[in-house]
């Protein structure tokens, strides 16, 4: 009699066990034939960093439209921030990909693995209008999309108040950045704002400042530390650049607990007037003036030495969409694409978010006025290069984790470089690139 | 003869809690074994079977090898602060105090906090400028004042007192459970034959603590070698590399894309944790005694 209560217990729990395990199977396969059903409303998910949900993209008006229109329902996954990538590896690695992601070109191909996971878009209708296929492409293909070619510019954001109460005019030369430095702090503000808890905002400066010298004076510099033929130690413009930005903090011209102070106390900052300077990109001009339209911020070029010739660094394009290869429903994914590359819509979107337009029929509209200085002072006469960011294959925290250490005083600019050199080189012999 | 029909329920019935138990707990934890030996990375297809080389690279690694130095910091300075201050409060609190059930709930409700809100609270105290500094300033003793999250050989011993800060509430409460069940009989008798306060403490009061003493040294010490949260909302191990704990590591390893060593040095800590844990559980069970 126990005997077959224990069997009959042991045949319930198998059974619930498989009902469970067929219920998971099933959810799939019943939106597969959803997307097969001629007419049958169709779900699509696409996914994007919670810090994105304000995104163009997914506004649900445009959403609701869409949906109207071809009766695909959008279903937003907004993912945390800080775990974004994370996530988005996890999805697909195990093949649970949304239809469509949100991302960054560049960060892809470090961290998602663009080649194997991304389809390749270069037969959509929408190609034959881009003016700039560059910004959407990597490996010779289009592998992402947007309407915008306005890449995120990085210099040194400026308050122009304080610079016309103070009568100082746009640092052309090292010497001039440091004498205005040196007024700014004698006025009572802090001349340059450094958020450092935050890692990634010590590269600022640098990865602009490296990428400028590549371009101006060796072209193929990111490509031979790529293929080690060369190491980051050996350039000593690099070591350089680092001590610059350290001497910034030691001569007094930041504020004084820049480890402890983060990122998202920076628009305070500005808004309260009490700091002139910080690097950093475009953006945040954009979100200080959201705040208060009356900030008249502006972007100059950090320059690194006295020839008055200093360059902009342009960050690679960000907030592209992508279509995983694993995706459930790739063709209903595509026609979201196709529906925001209607000139129409395209067309809103860009007056919406005053961006470049990257559509030949789309046109730009009227720019706001440091977007408008940017284009006049740097892309125009082009002054501007790519960040280092750009052409980095790894990921790059412990080059940012050393920066940290410069600034503690357990490192100088050139055990920050040997660190990363070696760091960089275990992370390239892993990943499998030639040379390593 | 002990028959089965004496025990109401068959055994059966643990059935279905070992198989969940199976699925979601042990069949992860064999195949992350397995994985720990290969060289599974995010861009790769292909896993390959790489023996030891992970474990090696781990303790060739300068940081991996800083980061068990400060996860040993945490877990010896929070064992000794979370046990020793929750003892002394948990006797002071089982005292006839007017304000006891108050004093009670104050103690205890910083564990009851979220770790996020521990570290939206302390990163202003504890700045270079904060009010921990301006305090001592204060008060005349300048040389006190320290860069406590930013100095890189204190940062660890500071998540460590925020931690024991925030968690010696709970230690007090298992303490206090521990002192209520021994009766007071044996006091009164040590008393008439003359002991004082402390030979009552060492005969009585600590042999018979012992379960909640052997309760709260594992606790504490399978909790600080595991810590992650602390260090990760305090400091995200830095600055550079200076507070990474195993726990924050492993989030590096995958942030990487080098899930194989990820794996690894979760298997080593798994280890660690086990070899440490287990012997001292077992000698401190030999020494508890009934009354």
């Amino acid at each position: 009699m126990k005997q077959t209560a224990r069997k009959l217990s042991l045949g319930a729990v198998s059974a619930v066990l498989a009902v469970s395990l067929a219920a998971c199977g099933s959810n799939s396969s019943n939106s597969e034939s959803g997307s097969t059903g001629g007419g049958k409303k169709v779900t699509i998910e696409l996914a994007l960093s919670k810090s994105s949900q304000d995104s163009a993209f997914v506004q649900q008006d445009l959403l609701d439209e869409f949906e109207k229109e071809t009766n695909i329902k959008v279903n937003l996954q907004l993912l945390p921030a800080e775990q974004t990538s994370t996530v988005l590896q996890t999805k697909l690695a195990v093949n649970e990909t949304p239809d469509i992601l949100q991302y960054n070109l560049a960060s892809a191909t470090t961290d998602l693995n663009l080649e194997r996971n991304f389809e390749i878009l270069d037969d959509q209708p929408w190609v034959s209008r881009l003016l700039n296929k560059d910004v959407l492409s990597a490996y010779g293909h289009v592998y992402s999309f947007h309407v915008s070619q306005d890449t995120g510019m990085q210099g040194v954001v400026y308050n122009k108040d304080i610079f016309k109460e103070l009568g100082l005019e746009v640092p052309k030369t090292y010497d001039e950045f440091l004498a205005a430095c040196e007024k700014i702090k004698a006025a009572g503000y802090t001349p340059i704002f450094m958020p450092f808890k935050d890692n990634w905002a010590a590269n600022v400066m640098p990865g602009a400042s490296f990428g400028e010298y590549a371009a101006k004076s060796e072209p193929t510099l990111f490509d031979d530390l790529n293929a080690n033929k060369k190491k980051w130690t050996d350039i000593q413009a690099f070591q350089t650049i680092l001590d610059q930005q350290y001497d910034l903090y030691k001569k007094g011209y930041t504020n004084t607990d820049v480890l402890s102070d983060s990122y998202d106390m920076a628009a305070g900052k500005f808004l309260n007037k009490e700091v002139a300077m910080m690097f950093m990109g475009d953006w945040l001009i954009e979100s200080v003036q959201q705040q208060d339209a009356n900030m008249n911020l502006g972007l100059f070029a950090y320059p690194t030495d006295n020839s008055g010739d200093a360059y902009l660094g342009a960050s690679p394009l960000g907030g592209q969409l992508f279509i995983p290869k694993k995706a459930k429903h790739i063709e209903e994914a595509k026609k979201f694409l196709d529906f925001i590359a209607t000139k129409e819509v395209a067309q809103k979107i860009v007056n919406n978010q005053s961006y470049v337009s990257n559509f030949s029929d789309v046109t730009t509209p009227e720019l706001p006025a440091y977007k408008q200085e940017i284009l006049d002072n740097y892309i125009t006469p082009k002054k501007v290069a790519m960040t280092m960011d750009a052409y980095m294959l790894v990921d790059r925290s412990e080059l940012y984790r050393s920066l940290q250490d410069e600034f503690t005083g357990s490192k100088t600019s050139q055990q920050v470089l040997q660190t990363w050199n070696d760091k960089f080189a275990e992370l390239m012999k892993d990943k499998g690139e030639a040379g390593f | 003869m002990m028959t089965r029909s004496k025990s109401m329920y068959g055994y059966y019935l643990v059935w279905p809690a070992l198989l969940i138990y199976t699925v979601f707990f042990v069949m992860p934890a064999i195949i992350g074994l397995y994985y720990s030996f290969t060289d599974w990375r995010l861009d790769r297809i292909g896993i390959k079977f790489i023996g030891i080389d992970n474990f090696n690279k781990i303790f060739t690694d300068d940081t991996l090898l800083l980061a068990m130095k400060n996860t040993f910091i945490f877990a010896l300075a929070t064992v000794v602060g979370k046990n020793v201050i929750g003892l002394v409060l948990a006797i002071a609190l089982n005292m006839r105090l007017k304000s006891r059930n108050f004093l009670r709930a104050i103690f205890y409700s910083p564990s009851i906090l979220s770790v996020l809100v521990i570290s939206i609270v302390f990163t202003p105290i504890l700045r270079t400028e904060g009010m921990v500094n301006k305090f001592f300033d204060a008060i005349g003793l300048h040389f006190l004042s320290q860069a406590w999250l930013t100095d890189p050989h204190l940062v660890i011993w500071t998540v460590a007192l925020v931690a024991i800060w925030q968690q010696a509430g709970f230690q007090m409460a298992i303490y206090l459970a521990g002192l209520q069940s021994i009766s007071k009989e044996y006091y009164e008798a040590a008393t008439i034959d003359g002991a004082g306060a402390w030979r009552s403490f060492t005969n009585i009061t600590v042999p018979l603590l012992l379960p909640a003493i052997n309760i709260n040294l594992m606790l504490t010490l399978i909790g600080g070698l595991k810590v992650f949260s602390e260090v990760f909302v305090l400091t995200s191990g830095g600055p550079g590399n200076s507070s990474q704990v195993v726990g924050t590591i492993i989030l590096r390893a995958f942030g990487e894309g080098n899930w194989g060593l990820g794996t690894a040095i979760n298997t080593l800590l798994f280890l660690i944790v086990s070899l440490i844990a287990i012997p001292l559980l077992v000698f401190m069970r030999r020494k508890e005694v009934t009354e």
